[in-house]
This record gives structure tokens, C-alpha cells and sequence, in this order.
């Protein structure tokens, strides 16, 4: 199959050929899993927000413009879900009240198996909420702090100290878990 | 552990794929369908449901069939003549819009279309409100607007069932999953 590109897609869906839109959710789903199982800690309501990310993307696909990479789009997209699913969980400050984050299942999608650093996962859950988030755009969709900027509405400098904080947060987190 | 392996290790950790699950992605492919088909949600067009529609309706979408649409904008009138505007938008519109209205012809071609219509936000997206005339002896179908300058988006709307998008129009959206067509009216250009 001709491996087109994601405006040539977004052309044909926009030209009546709905089926079309199923490869771009294939080409984007992983990435968008990454993302928002990490902001949210958990897959049930990562996988809402990413539900209702693809429906809504479908739906405004008529006002992308592809001077954005449409990655980037649909990332803007998926963050807002992820905020509106944390706030109606009550999960902004503390995403994991309830749950620990090291019964999550992070098992890798490459059949590699369990995370080998569960402590890290265990502290990266328990980061801020907007820690968390600028940490994940930064390093799970390898986004510039300009990008991060446009997507999130933070200045570029506010996203740079949030990233220092989470690592430095991060520090202190990992000191308190025991070696396994 | 130095600053650079944790900054290592945490890229690595938030790069891992994580299990992907494709009944997932069938439902949102699922919902997609359905959106595809329902009425949009800030319109007024209603559409009979039924397979005849829904067959007929997405090939239509995809500009697939025995359709073709010819879109043609007449040169600009240095003034909208109000008469003509009457009949397309109704004396408020026109009324409140006259000097800035320029004439827009649109052509559609069907041999099996027993009646035509155009739907756009210029008529509230009713299917009654402008109606096209078939130009006798031929399958051409016509009607001509007054509208004012700007985008306007439209589709087509055959036999009241068929949403057709304008195949010919140079730009396209999608609103709540039907994809209708945009046309740029502006003094002596479109």
C-alpha cells in the first residue's frame, strides 16, 4: 500500500473517503497511547480522551491547516482531552490517589515486557500534573519547547523551569524508593 | 546517577510503546462512521435515513458516480441587483446586505435527479430554501445567488436524500463528518 503521506490522507477524508481516516488513527495511536497513559496514569481513561481526541480531529479536519504538522495538531488536541478528563476525575493534583502507578500496566507494546525502570515510572507518576505533562511532550513526542508552547498556551521559559522542576522533583522521589 | 543518565533514562522510559489495544481503534473508527452519516449538529438539514441514502449519500461524498458539477461565478455586478437577491436569501438578508452583495452562479449536472437544491450557511442549510431549475431539454440544474463577500460554505442536495459536495469547488471542510465546499465570493475575482 502507497504509504501517503498525512495531508494527502487528510485530502482524501476531506474528499468524502471516511475509511481513509483509519490510517491516520493507526499511523498516530501509539504516539498518542505514550502521551496520554503517562499525563492521565492510567489506559481506561487514556484510552477515553484519546477516543474522543480521533472523533474531534475528524470532525474540525476541514480547519487544519498543514502549515502545522498535523502530529502536532492532533497532539494540541489530545492534551486538552487529557486536562478536561483529569479535572473531571478530580486527579490534577494527585493523579494517583488511589491506584499505584507500579500496578499499571506499563508493559511495553514491543512485546519487550515490564518497564526496567520502575522506579522512574513509579516517580514520574507521582510528578505535578503540568510537570508530568511538559516532561511527557518533551521527551515522549520529542516536541520543541516552541511547539510545546503553541500546544499547552505556557510560555517557552515557564515549560523549561516546569521540565528543570520535574527532574529536580524526580531527584527526590527516586532518593525515597528503595532499590529493588 | 549523573544529570545526563537520568535525563537518559527518562527519555527512554517515556518513549516505550506501550500495548496497543486495536479494539480500540476500531471503536474510534466506529464512532467516526457514525458520525460520518448523522446530520450536522448545527444545521438545519435533516436527511431521510435509510441504505439508499447511506450508499448513495457517501459515494456522493467522495465525488464517486454519475455526477458532475460545473461552478461558474458571473463577473461581479457593480451593484447587487435586489430583485434577483429576493428570491435566494429573503428581504432581510438582502435588505440589510445589498451593497455588498455580488451574483454567484452555480451549475450542477444530473441526469437522475428529479429536483436539486443548494444548502449552504447563506440558507441556514435548509433543503427548501433554494431550489435549483433545470434548464430544459438537459440535465443541467442552475441557480443564482446573491451573496455577500466571504466564504461561504454549501453542498448539494439531490432528490432532498443526497448530499453531494461540489466536486469542482477548489476547497472542501468537514463539519461534523460531511464534507461540503467553500466558495470565496469578492469583488471581480472569487
Amino acid at each position: 500500500m502507497v504509504d501517503l503521506s498525512d495531508h494527502a490522507i487528510i485530502q482524501r477524508v476531506l474528499s468524502g473517503d471516511v475509511e481513509a481516516y483509519a490510517r491516520l488513527v493507526d499511523r498516530h495511536y501509539a504516539r498518542c497511547v505514550r502521551i496520554a497513559a503517562r499525563i492521565l496514569g492510567n489506559r481506561e481513561d487514556a484510552e477515553d480522551a484519546i477516543q474522543e481526541t480521533f472523533l474531534r480531529a475528524f470532525h474540525a479536519l476541514g480547519d487544519y491547516e498543514d502549515r502545522e504538522r498535523f502530529s502536532a495538531w492532533l497532539t494540541s488536541i489530545l492534551v486538552n482531552q487529557c486536562r478536561s478528563q483529569l479535572a473531571r476525575t478530580r486527579r490534577r493534583e494527585a493523579v494517583f490517589p488511589d491506584v499505584d502507578p507500579l500496578d499499571v500496566d506499563w508493559t511495553a507494546g514491543d512485546g519487550t515486557g515490564a518497564s526496567p525502570w520502575p522506579e522512574l515510572e513509579h516517580a514520574l507518576a507521582r510528578l505535578p500534573a503540568d510537570q508530568r505533562e511538559a516532561l511527557v511532550l518533551k521527551y515522549a513526542d520529542d516536541l520543541t519547547y516552541q511547539e510545546m508552547a503553541r500546544i499547552t498556551g505556557a510560555g517557552e521559559s515557564a515549560l523549561k523551569m516546569r521540565v528543570q522542576r520535574a527532574f529536580a522533583r524526580l531527584r527526590a522521589l527516586l532518593r525515597e524508593v528503595p532499590s529493588v | 546517577m549523573s544529570d545526563l543518565e537520568l535525563e537518559r533514562s527518562v527519555s527512554a522510559a517515556l518513549h516505550r510503546d506501550l500495548p496497543v489495544d486495536e479494539r480500540a481503534k476500531a471503536r474510534i473508527m466506529s464512532r467516526v462512521r457514525e458520525a460520518s452519516h448523522a446530520a450536522p449538529r448545527r444545521h438545519d438539514f435533516h436527511l431521510r435515513r435509510g441504505t439508499r441514502h447511506s450508499i448513495v449519500g457517501l459515494a456522493l461524498a467522495a465525488g464517486i458516480g454519475s455526477v458532475t458539477t460545473l461552478s461558474a461565478l458571473l463577473p461581479a455586478p457593480a451593484s447587487a441587483d435586489a430583485s434577483v437577491s429576493s428570491v435566494v436569501l429573503g428581504d432581510t438578508v438582502v435588505s440589510t446586505l445589498r451593497d455588498t452583495l455580488r451574483l454567484v452562479r452555480l451549475m450542477f449536472a444530473d441526469p437522475e435527479a428529479r429536483r436539486v437544491a443548494v444548502v449552504g450557511d447563506f440558507n441556514g442549510w435548509r433543503s427548501d430554501a433554494t431550489p435549483l431549475v433545470r434548464e430544459p431539454g438537459t440535465s443541467h440544474w442552475s441557480v443564482t445567488l446573491a451573496l455577500r463577500d466571504g466564504q461561504h460554505r454549501y453542498a448539494f442536495v439531490v432528490d432532498g436524500t443526497r448530499w453531494a459536495p461540489d466536486p469542482s469547488a477548489q476547497r472542501r471542510g468537514m463539519d461534523d463528518g460531511r464534507v461540503y465546499s467553500l466558495l470565496n465570493v469578492a469583488r471581480a475575482t472569487n
